[in-house]
């Protein structure tokens, strides 16, 4: 949406039309600066019919998982994102969280992360998706994968995913819909953590010719998209056209 | 793979190669015994060449200081993967954006730097932040190559440990899915390259230094020994941690020195 791209706002609001069919729809997502409210909000504002309840996003799963697990973690995410983060206690933190937190991926916030996991006797990273980067109205910028490989290199350790394309990411989106791998279909940009997530789910994955889409990904060595569509508009087309046909 | 260790003894050693930062300094302070160390090491007949990965300072720098802590060294002693970066660049004919420290830019005086076609990194906090790695980015994913003056992981400073450029080269490497070319320790060119003007092969030569994958690994795949240090960023298990194991682990550099004196000439 942020990508400055108007066609992507026609596709979103065609993607509306799956509601009124009766194909469940969810909203996947690996945004990470600001909380599920305050995108969900500008999302409205901006004419889309969209609820908190339809979106997945990884902050929400991560603060699940820590809780879960008993961790306190010490996060270097962006200030937008720490609201869903409030009701996990971050105090003596045992393991560390980072997002994306754009220009807060200041060399001292890098370092102080870094000095957290190396005190700890058992280092636990967890990341808020793995992206290598994404498209801004200004140009193309690093995702939060890039910092967690340095993390990781830096530790020598392996971070954990939480969110595209982590199996149990999608998995929670599956068993809020109540439906298997099979009876479900991914669309995104991203060939590796969306289509390439979703597959290895078991679920279709159908790739968007906008945002972050690459031509090199038609060719990708790992991942080979169900379908490549120019938008998410034609997606759309394309979906209800085949429910119409199907008996 | 040979068992080195085994064969000190009857080793013609001609050629010492020494770490600086963590090995005969930690910062503004010398390791104790250093100095002395160093002028017994002279007395033997072998050469003595100061390698580094250090990318904050030019060799003037690194001398001015080495000077002011009282060791006896030259400038043209003093190797560093910052002189293997330029010789890389002139070969190339790149004209580079150079993630180094202010200090160090003296080592590429001559070197065009606008329109940039290629991106060396150093040691360079004040580079390492969110803006200037969007544009190291954006010239890499656009197939400028990706020069990494060496891949430290960490360094040890007087706060404690600190982020090499390491991580950065590896964020830079995931985002673009390429690799970058590592000009520094523990680089096998690095080692080659410092004993080319010494007349002696590797396996006339030992390193000693504080990090154990970055200097004894390293030396000790180029075919030297490698004595590992437990002072600067060396930390417990360290020796465990490469293979083969170094030819000797010991408290400090006037203990390798002590053995080398003793056991290997």
């Amino acid at each position: 949406i942020d990508s400055g791209d108007t066609g992507i706002k026609r596709g979103f609001r065609k993607a509306q039309r799956l509601k009124a069919s009766d194909l469940q729809l969810r909203f996947c997502t690996n945004e990470t600066q600001a909380a599920r409210e305050t995108f969900v909000a500008k999302l409205q504002r901006l004419g889309f019919d969209i609820l908190v309840s339809e979106v997945f996003s990884p902050a929400p799963a991560a603060a699940a998982v820590l809780k879960e697990r008993g961790l306190r973690p010490h996060l270097l995410v962006y200030d937008g994102l720490l609201p869903e983060f409030d009701s996990v206690d971050q105090s003596n933190p045992n393991c560390v969280v980072i997002g994306d937190a754009a220009e807060k991926f200041t060399y001292q916030n890098l370092n102080e992360a870094f000095r957290v996991l190396t005190d700890l006797e058992k280092p636990l990273l967890f990341s808020l998706g793995q992206g290598r980067y994404y498209k801004e109205t200004d140009g193309l910028k690093l995702d939060v994968g890039a910092y967690m490989k340095a993390l990781e290199y830096a530790c020598d350790l392996k971070a954990e995913v939480v969110g595209k394309p982590s199996p149990t990411f999608f998995q929670s989106v599956l068993n809020d819909m109540g439906l298997q791998p099979h009876e479900a279909l991914m669309i995104g940009d991203d060939l590796v953590n969306d289509v390439g997530g979703a597959q290895r789910c078991g679920m279709r994955g159908v790739q968007v010719r906008t945002g972050k889409y690459r031509p090199g990904d038609e060719t990708h060595p790992a991942v080979t998209a169900d379908a490549t569509v120019d938008s998410l508009a034609r997606a759309v087309d394309a979906l209800l056209r085949q429910r119409q046909q199907t008996p | 793979m040979m068992e080195v260790s085994n064969m000190a003894g009857r080793r013609a050693l001609k050629a010492v190669l020494i770490d600086l930062s963590g090995t005969l300094h930690v910062e503004e302070t010398a390791v104790p015994g250093a100095q002395d160390a160093l002028n017994r090491l002279r007395e033997a007949s072998v050469a003595v060449k100061f390698v580094t990965n250090t990318t904050k300072e030019s060799k003037k720098h690194l001398l001015e200081r080495l000077h002011r802590l009282n060791f006896d060294l030259q400038e043209e002693e003093i190797f560093t993967s910052l002189s293997a970066a330029r010789t890389l660049l002139e070969q190339k004919r790149h004209r580079p954006l150079l993630l180094v420290e202010d200090s160090a830019l003296q080592d590429f005086t001559g070197i065009e730097t606008s329109e940039p076609n290629a991106v060396v990194i150093g040691l360079a906090p004040e580079q390492f932040n969110y803006q200037t790695l969007n544009k190291a980015f954006r010239l890499v994913l656009d197939g400028a190559p990706l020069i990494a003056i060496h891949k430290a992981r960490y360094y040890k400073r007087r706060d404690g440990l600190a982020l090499g450029p390491g991580p950065f080269v590896a964020a830079l490497e995931y985002a673009t899915d390429r690799n970058a070319i590592v000009v520094g320790k523990p680089e096998k060119s690095f080692f080659a390259e410092a004993l080319s003007n010494l007349g002696c092969n590797p396996n006339e030569a030992v390193m000693i230094g504080d990090d154990a994958r970055d200097d004894v690994g390293g030396a000790q795949n180029a075919g030297m020994l490698g004595i590992l240090v437990r002072t600067g960023k060396y930390r417990e298990g360290d020796e465990r941690k490469i293979h083969p194991s170094p030819h000797l682990t010991c408290e400090s550099f006037p203990e390798a020195v002590e053995h080398i004196l003793k056991n290997m000439l």
